[in-house]
């Protein structure tokens, strides 16, 4: 049967699986093969773009699972898929807050990052076993702020690294820094959406939050949908099953449109 | 695509979910807004007050709504609570055609020892039994259970659910290539390119289509198999196909 009530663009979804003048943009996705998931097509580039056209994701910024890791060699390696498909992908720069040292190169080379598609930055405080406050982030945080480069970082409302009280800290005392808190602080819902609704450069970042029913409608009451990002973790998870939790929502279409591509556009520059 | 939900449970639960459906009416109204057709239901009583208060309330909620089917939850028959001569013949009385089993949440062991008698008609009579990986702490330790409990009962009819969204292929692949009756269910099977992957593996005729509602949209379930990247017969088949085939083997 076909849902009652449908809008035009979610029947549209429904229907196709992909609307051409709803385009998505990812915000949080990853690259290549990772510790303890397997990846169907060991989430490569043919097994991610597969995705993104079914589901219609024009672009996802990534960041790769080998820079978590080794973040030279990781880094690395998504500029070469950034090279090869400069159309659909543009890379976060991961740092590691355990090499300062690498931290100070890169950000000195930063522009060249740049030059070769990476937007901004990723962060991982509960993988680095380092606190999103900890000393070692700061300069990433001066650069980003300075440069206005977005920053998304790991964040779950359980995580003493990255709950919402260090992401309070972040935004509070660097508040141009364009902060996706990547997983909307997980499970500490009210909270992160209230810090949002006080801090307008701090977006929640929808990858596996967007699953837990009737949030959305309480994100867009409580803060507005112009500071929600869609994001998905590619290739962990099918975007389909994202899109099909937005598009079910009790949300207005505008609502719809600014979280699967309005936001990311004019904060990214896209 | 008929879609046959076999992952739901409405009523009021002592932490509810930010949405859920109060009563079985609000339920409908759920799965019509998102194109559900049917539902193998259970009710949050069942689990969090007692199965002897939530499965006869379950009854009498679902009672003339042909769209919601009953599953009951079990229990020991030690303690006197659950004969198992009693809850069959309370089954066939009430058209019940499907079990779940919360040991952890109901404290018992789901094993032979304590429910050997069960078990043994759950098999000869082809019942379902719903085990959520969630009541062993998640991860290791739930397929670790559920493959305890197929070795023992390898014709047991087995629906293993809510897995953690973070990658268990490598945990329940050599179940599903070793025991024939273990089926999965898709609410939280989000695996980019995954059901493609076991489908062509394994076939399509173990994986039942749910959503793991109220605690999950329905929507995101569904658009994940309206638009799969796998054949429409795989697709039909686990958005319902499945589900009514086990629930017409059974000999209640």
């Amino acid at each position: 049967m076909k849902p009652v009530g449908m809008s035009k663009l979610v029947a549209d979804f429904w229907e196709h699986g992909r609307v051409d003048d709803c385009p998505i943009l990812d915000t949080h996705a990853h690259y290549g093969p990772f510790t303890g998931i397997y990846f169907p097509g060991r989430g490569e580039a043919e097994a991610m773009l597969a995705v993104m056209d079914r589901v219609g994701v024009r672009l996802a910024v990534v960041s790769g699972h080998a820079a978590l890791v080794d973040a030279a060699r990781g880094n690395a390696i998504v500029a070469a898929l950034v090279a090869a498909h400069p159309e659909r992908f543009r890379g976060y720069l991961v740092a590691n807050p355990n090499d300062p040292e690498q931290i100070a190169r890169d950000l000195d080379d930063f522009p060249q990052w740049q030059a070769r598609g990476f937007v901004g930055f990723k962060l991982h405080p509960s993988m680095h076993e380092v606190s999103l406050c900890g000393e070692a982030y700061r300069p990433v945080f001066a650069y980003a702020e300075a440069h206005r480069l977005p920053l998304l970082s790991h964040t779950w409302g359980a995580d003493g690294l990255c709950g919402t009280r260090q992401v309070r800290e972040i935004v509070e005392r660097y508040p141009s820094l364009p902060f996706l808190a990547g997983h909307a602080c997980y499970g500490d819902w009210d909270a992160a959406i209230a810090l949002a609704a006080e801090h307008e450069n701090l977006y929640l970042e929808l990858t596996a939050a967007y699953a837990y029913n009737g949030l959305l409608e309480r994100m867009v009451g409580g803060m507005g949908a112009q500071q929600i990002m869609f994001g998905n973790d590619l290739p962990w998870f099918d975007s389909m099953v994202a899109v099909g939790c937005v598009l079910s929502a009790r949300i207005d279409d505008e609502a719809r449109r600014a979280i699967f591509y309005g936001n990311a556009a004019r904060v990214f520059g896209l | 695509m008929f879609l046959f939900d076999c992952n739901v449970s409405f009523g009021v639960a002592p932490k509810p979910a930010l949405s859920y459906a109060a009563t079985a009416e609000a339920l409908l109204a759920e799965m019509d807004r998102n194109g559900v057709d049917e539902a193998l239901v259970v009710c949050a009583a069942q689990r969090f007050d007692s199965p002897l208060v939530g499965n006869p309330l379950l009854i009498e909620q679902t009672g003339g709504r042909p769209r919601l089917h009953p599953a009951w939850a079990i229990l020991p028959a030690q303690t006197g609570e659950m004969e198992v001569e009693t809850l069959l013949a309370a089954m066939r009385a009430h058209a019940v055609r499907a079990l779940w089993a919360w040991p952890a949440q109901h404290h018992y062991l789901l094993d032979a020892l304590t429910m050997g008698p069960l078990l043994e008609e759950l098999v000869a009579r082809r019942i379902p039994l719903f085990v959520p990986l969630t009541e062993y702490g998640g991860r290791a330790a739930g397929w670790v259970a559920v493959g305890n409990l197929l070795r023992d009962y390898p014709e047991l009819v087995l629906v293993a659910t809510d897995q953690s969204v973070w990658g268990e292929d490598r945990y329940f692949r050599p179940l599903l290539a070793r025991y024939p009756n273990l089926h999965l269910e898709t609410s939280h099977y989000e695996l980019a390119h995954g059901l493609r992957d076991v489908v062509a593996t394994y076939g399509a005729e173990r994986w039942l289509f749910g959503s793991g509602y109220p605690t999950r949209t329905m929507g995101g379930a569904a658009m994940q198999l309206l638009h799969a990247d796998i054949p429409p017969a795989a697709a039909e088949a686990i958005a319902g196909g499945n589900l009514r085939r086990l629930l017409k083997e059974v000999r209640l």
